[in-house]
C-alpha cells in the first residue's frame, strides 16, 4: 500500500462539514491522479463544491485530513491553497466587473516592480503577461477590456484563464461549462487536455453527462453528502452513472410531450429591439398547449427577444398581441398582468434574494393572489403552496425558512422555477431553464412543462442544450445575429437543421 | 473624403465618451463657467482662487479619506466628530503656555507633538471603525455611528465643552502660512492626492481596495485577505482626518465643540458629486478632488453673490442631487 500514496497528488480522507441543518459532508473521502481528469458527480446538494470549498480553504472542514503531494495540508485561506498550487474556477462567476480583464487575472498577485521597500505595480507586464496567456490559451479577448462589458461566455473563458495562469498541479473547475457553447466547451476539452499532459490534475464538475465520458479518466460520486466511490470512466456508460447519482433506474430522458395544440395565445408581428446591434423584425405565434424551443448561438439575442416580451426591455417597433388582442408591455408587471412569466438566465444577477428564505423566494412573484380581504397575506397558504412546488423539484433545502444563498446552485435555480410555476402564468417563457441542474431533477422539470402544456399552457423555451431543445419542442425557431433564419417542425427539428439555421450568417 | 469624415466622426464621438466618462469634470467647469460669468469674471482671479482653495483644503482631506472607503463599499460618519475631536486635541498641546484657560497652563510642547498627538487620535479612531466593520462584521453605517458618537463625547470630555483657543502663532503659520502666491494647505493637499493618486492605481494595495468594493467574493477567492485590507483603509482615512483636525485648529487658531460639525456630510456629497460610486469598486483621486472644488464653487459662489446661507443649504441640496442623478442613469445603462 505505501507505494500506492505516491500515485496521488491529493487525497481528501474522511473529510466532514456539517451547516445548521444539514451534514453537507459525511465521512468523504477522494484520491485524485496526477494528470488525470477527475470527475465529480452528484445531484444538487449532494456535496460537490462543498468538498471543493474546503480543499480551496473557503471552508474548515469539521474532521479529517486533506494531502497534499504527500504533505499535510491545513488551509485557512484560499491564499495558503493557491500558494500550495491548488487553483479553482468557482460555480458563480467571481470576477470584479468594473475592473479591466488584466487586473482580474493578477488580482492579488499582480507583477510588481520593486524599489527597495517600496513596491508598485508593474503595468505593463501585467498588459503583457495576460496578452500572452490569451494568445497561448487561443483566447480573443483583449486584457485591456472591462470585465462586465464581457458576454458572460466570454468572462466564464477569463476565469478559466485565471485559473490556468495559477500554473497550480490541481486545477478545480465547478461547473465551468454551464454557460458555454458546444464550441467553446471543446475549447475548454482542449485547455484541459494541454493541463493534463503537463502532469496537472483537473478535477472537473459537471450536469452535462455527455461531457464526462468525453473527457474525464475517474470519475467519483457522491449522493446525499457520502461518497458512493471512484470508479474508470471507461467502465460506466450513461445510463450506470445516472443509476448510481440518483439512486435509482432512470432510463427516460424526456417525458412524452402529448398536449392538445390550440388556439392562437401569442403573437409577435415584427419586434425590432431599440438597440440596435441587437433582434430586428422577428415574428412568430404560440397556440395553446404549445412548447416553441427558440436554438441558436451565444450572442443570437435571443435572451434579449424574450426579456422583451417581458418587458424588461425596450422595442423600437413591432407589436405583440395575446390571445389576439394588442397588449402594451412596458415592464415586467404590464407582463405578468397579461398572464406571461419569465424564468431569467442569470439567476444571481436578476434572480434570487440571497437573504430571504425559500418561502419567500418562491413566494414574491405572487404575493397578490394571496391576499385576504385585500390586506393580510395569508401566510400559511403561501407556504403550503410554495412547499408543494418546491417538493414537486425536489429542491433540497434544510427548511422552508432557510435563506436562498444556503442552498447549493442548482437548488437555487429550482428555487427560481417554483416561483414562476406558482404565479400560473399562461405563458411561461423558460430561458435556459435547466442550467446547472442534475439529470433528476431536468427530468422533473421536463415533466412539469409537458403537463402545463398538457393543461392548455403555452410554454417558450429558450436553450442551447440541443437534446433537450428537440426533446420538448412542438416547434423549433432558430435565431441568427438578432434575425429569425426559420422555423422547424417535426422531422425537419434535426442537430443539424439547427445548427445550419444558427450559423446562417457567418 | 470618406476616410475624413470616418476620421470626424471618430474624433467627435472620442469627445464625447470622453465628457460621458468624465460627468464630473463637465459638472465642475459647467458651474465654474456660470459663476465666471455671473461675477463677469471676478471669480477666476487668483485672490478668489486662493480662497477656494483655503476653504476647502481641509475638506479635501476628508474626501480622500472616505473617498477610498467608499471605494471598498463602505462609508464613515464618524467624520465631523473625530475631525472635531483631533482639532481640540492638537490645539490643546500647541496654546501659547501663558494662557490662563489653557487645558495644561504653563506647559510649553514642542511643536510637533500637536501633530503627532492629533494624527495618532485619527488614526486610532480609524483602526477602531477598521477593526469593528472587518472583524466585528458591523455595517459600516453602524460601526461609524457609534464611533461618532464616541468621537463627540470624547470631545466634549476632555474640553470640558470649553474653547480651546490661544493657540501658538508658530503652529498656526503652518496652516495659514504660503509659499509664493501658494497657500500652504493647497500644498498638503496636493502631495496627500498625489499619494493616494499612486496607492490606488500604482499598488497592490490600491488594486485590493477597488476589487472589495466590486465584489468582496471574488477578492476573497483570489487570496485578498479582505478583512487585513479594511482594517488598512479604515485606518488610512482616519490618519488623513488626523491631518485635516491638526491643519482645522491651525487654520482657525482654535478649536470647539462646533469644529467641523457635518464635515462628514460635505465629504461624502463631494465624492458623491466627483464619481466615487455609492456601490463600490469604481472612483479616483481626480473625481474626489474634482467632487471638493464642485461643491467647494457652489458654496463659494453663492456667498459672493449674496445667497442667504439658509437658501445655499437648498440649493446645493438640489445641485448635488442632480449631479448623482446623472451618475446613476450612467451606471445602470449597462
Ligand atoms: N454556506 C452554507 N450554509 C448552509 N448550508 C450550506 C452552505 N453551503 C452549502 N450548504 C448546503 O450543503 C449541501 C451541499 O451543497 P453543495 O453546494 O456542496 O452542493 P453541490 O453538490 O455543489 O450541488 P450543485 O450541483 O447544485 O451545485 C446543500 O444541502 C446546501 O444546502
Ligand atoms: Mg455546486
Amino acid at each position: 500500500m505505501a507505494d500506492d500514496r505516491a500515485e496521488y497528488v491529493l487525497e481528501m480522507l474522511g473529510i466532514y462539514k456539517s451547516f445548521p441543518g444539514v451534514q453537507a459532508l459525511d465521512d468523504v473521502s477522494l484520491h485524485v491522479r496526477p494528470g488525470k481528469v477527475h470527475a465529480l458527480m452528484g445531484e444538487n446538494g449532494a456535496g460537490k463544491s462543498t468538498l471543493m470549498k474546503c480543499l480551496f480553504g473557503i471552508y474548515r472542514e469539521d474532521g479529517g485530513e486533506i494531502i497534499l503531494k504527500g504533505r499535510l495540508a491545513k488551509f485557512h485561506s484560499a491564499k495558503d491553497a493557491l500558494e500550495a498550487g491548488v487553483s479553482m474556477i468557482h460555480q458563480e462567476l467571481s470576477n470584479v466587473p468594473e475592473r479591466s480583464v488584466r487586473e482580474n487575472i493578477w488580482l492579488g498577485r499582480e507583477p510588481l516592480h520593486r524599489f527597495g521597500p517600496i513596491t508598485f505595480l508593474n503595468h505593463g507586464k501585467m498588459h503583457r503577461d495576460t496578452a500572452a496567456l490569451m494568445k497561448r490559451l487561443e483566447m480573443n479577448i483583449d486584457p485591456a477590456d472591462r470585465m462586465g462589458g464581457l458576454s458572460i461566455s466570454k468572462q466564464q473563458a477569463c476565469e478559466i484563464a485565471k485559473a490556468v495562469s495559477y500554473e497550480a498541479s490541481i486545477v478545480v473547475m465547478d461547473e465551468p461549462s454551464s454557460s458555454l457553447t458546444e464550441t467553446e466547451t471543446e475549447h475548454l476539452f482542449r485547455i484541459i487536455r494541454d493541463l493534463t499532459a503537463r502532469g496537472v490534475a483537473v478535477i472537473y464538475i459537471s450536469h452535462k453527462m455527455s461531457e464526462i465520458f468525453q473527457i474525464a479518466d475517474d470519475v467519483s460520486v457522491m449522493r446525499d453528502g457520502k461518497m458512493l466511490g471512484t470508479w474508470p470512466a471507461s467502465e460506466l456508460d450513461e445510463d450506470k452513472l445516472i443509476k448510481l447519482m440518483v439512486g435509482r433506474d432512470n432510463t427516460q430522458r424526456f417525458p412524452t410531450v402529448d398536449s392538445e395544440i390550440g388556439e392562437l395565445r401569442l403573437e409577435v408581428r415584427g419586434l425590432t429591439s431599440a438597440e440596435s446591434r441587437s433582434f430586428k423584425d422577428v415574428s412568430f405565434d404560440l397556440r395553446r398547449g404549445e412548447i416553441l424551443g427558440i436554438g441558436g448561438l451565444v450572442g443570437a439575442q435571443r435572451t434579449e427577444l424574450v426579456e422583451a416580451i417581458f418587458g424588461l426591455r425596450k422595442t423600437s417597433c413591432g407589436e405583440i398581441l395575446v390571445n389576439g388582442k394588442r397588449a402594451v408591455i412596458r415592464s415586467p408587471r404590464d407582463a405578468i398582468r397579461h398572464g406571461i412569466g419569465l424564468i431569467t438566465e442569470d439567476r444571481r444577477g436578476s434572480g434570487i434574494f440571497p437573504l430571504l428564505s425559500v418561502t419567500e423566494n418562491t413566494a414574491v412573484a405572487s404575493l397578490g393572489s394571496y391576499i385576504r380581504g385585500g390586506l393580510l397575506l395569508e401566510h400559511r397558504r403561501i407556504e403550503a403552496e410554495a412547499r408543494r412546488f418546491n417538493e414537486q423539484l425536489r429542491t433540497k433545502t434544510p427548511s422552508m425558512w432557510t435563506q436562498i444563498q444556503n442552498l447549493s446552485g442548482g437548488n437555487q435555480q429550482k428555487v427560481l422555477v417554483s416561483r414562476w410555476l406558482m404565479t400560473l402564468p399562461e405563458i411561461l417563457i423558460m430561458d435556459e431553464p435547466t442550467r446547472g441542474i442534475d439529470v433528476g431533477a431536468k427530468f422533473e422539470i421536463y415533466t412539469i412543462m409537458a403537463e402545463l402544456a398538457r393543461n392548455g399552457k403555452s410554454i417558450i423555451m429558450v436553450s442551447s442544450e440541443m437534446h433537450e431543445l428537440l426533446g420538448m419542442s412542438h416547434r423549433v425557431m432558430v435565431l441568427c445575429a438578432g434575425r429569425h433564419t426559420g422555423t422547424l417542425e417535426g422531422p425537419e427539428a434535426s442537430q443539424e437543421n439547427v445548427m445550419r439555421l444558427a450559423t446562417q450568417f457567418e | 473624403m470618406a476616410a475624413n469624415a470616418v476620421g470626424a466622426l471618430a474624433r467627435k464621438k472620442g469627445i464625447a465618451a470622453f465628457l460621458g466618462k468624465n460627468t464630473n469634470l463637465v459638472t465642475f467647469v459647467v458651474l465654474a463657467t456660470i459663476l465666471g460669468v455671473m461675477t463677469r469674471g471676478r471669480s477666476f482671479e487668483w485672490p478668489s482662487v486662493r480662497n477656494l482653495m483655503i476653504a476647502e483644503s481641509v475638506r479635501a482631506f476628508a474626501a480622500l479619506g472616505v473617498g477610498m472607503i467608499i471605494i471598498t463599499r463602505g462609508i464613515d460618519l464618524s467624520i465631523g466628530y473625530v475631525v472635531c475631536l483631533v482639532a481640540s486635541v492638537s490645539a490643546s498641546f500647541a496654546q501659547t503656555p501663558d494662557y490662563m484657560a489653557a487645558l495644561y497652563p504653563g506647559m510649553d510642547f514642542p511643536i510637533y507633538l500637536p501633530f503627532i498627538a492629533g494624527i495618532l487620535t485619527g488614526g486610532l479612531f480609524g483602526f477602531f471603525n477598521g477593526v469593528l466593520v472587518a472583524y466585528g462584521k458591523l455595517p459600516a453605517f453602524i460601526a461609524t455611528l457609534g464611533t461618532m458618537s464616541i468621537a463627540r463625547g470624547a470631545q466634549l470630555i476632555y474640553t470640558k465643552a470649553a474653547v480651546v483657543g490661544s493657540v501658538k502663532d508658530a503652529y498656526k503659520v503652518l496652516a495659514q502660512g504660503s509659499v509664493g502666491p501658494i497657500p500652504n494647505l493647497a500644498l498638503y493637499v496636493v502631495v496627500a492626492a498625489a499619494i493616494v493618486w499612486f496607492l490606488l492605481r500604482h499598488t497592490r494595495r490600491g488594486t485590493n481596495f477597488y476589487a472589495i468594493g466590486g465584489n468582496p467574493v471574488a477578492a476573497r477567492v483570489s487570496g485578498i485577505n479582505v478583512e487585513k485590507e479594511l482594517v488598512v483603509v479604515y485606518t488610512f482615512a482616519g490618519l488623513l482626518y488626523g491631518i485635516a483636525g491638526c491643519l482645522l485648529s491651525g487654520r482657525l487658531g482654535l478649536a470647539n465643540a462646533l469644529t467641523a460639525n457635518g464635515m462628514e456630510l460635505d465629504a461624502i456629497a463631494a465624492v458623491t458629486v466627483g464619481g466615487i460610486s455609492q456601490a463600490g469598486g469604481v472612483g479616483t483621486v481626480g473625481g474626489m478632488i474634482i467632487g471638493v472644488l464642485t461643491l467647494g464653487i457652489i458654496n463659494y459662489g453663492m456667498t459672493y453673490l449674496g445667497v442667504d446661507s439658509y437658501y445655499q443649504l437648498l440649493v446645493k441640496g438640489f445641485i448635488i442631487l442632480v449631479a448623482v442623478y446623472f451618475y446613476i442613469r450612467k451606471y445602470s445603462q449597462r
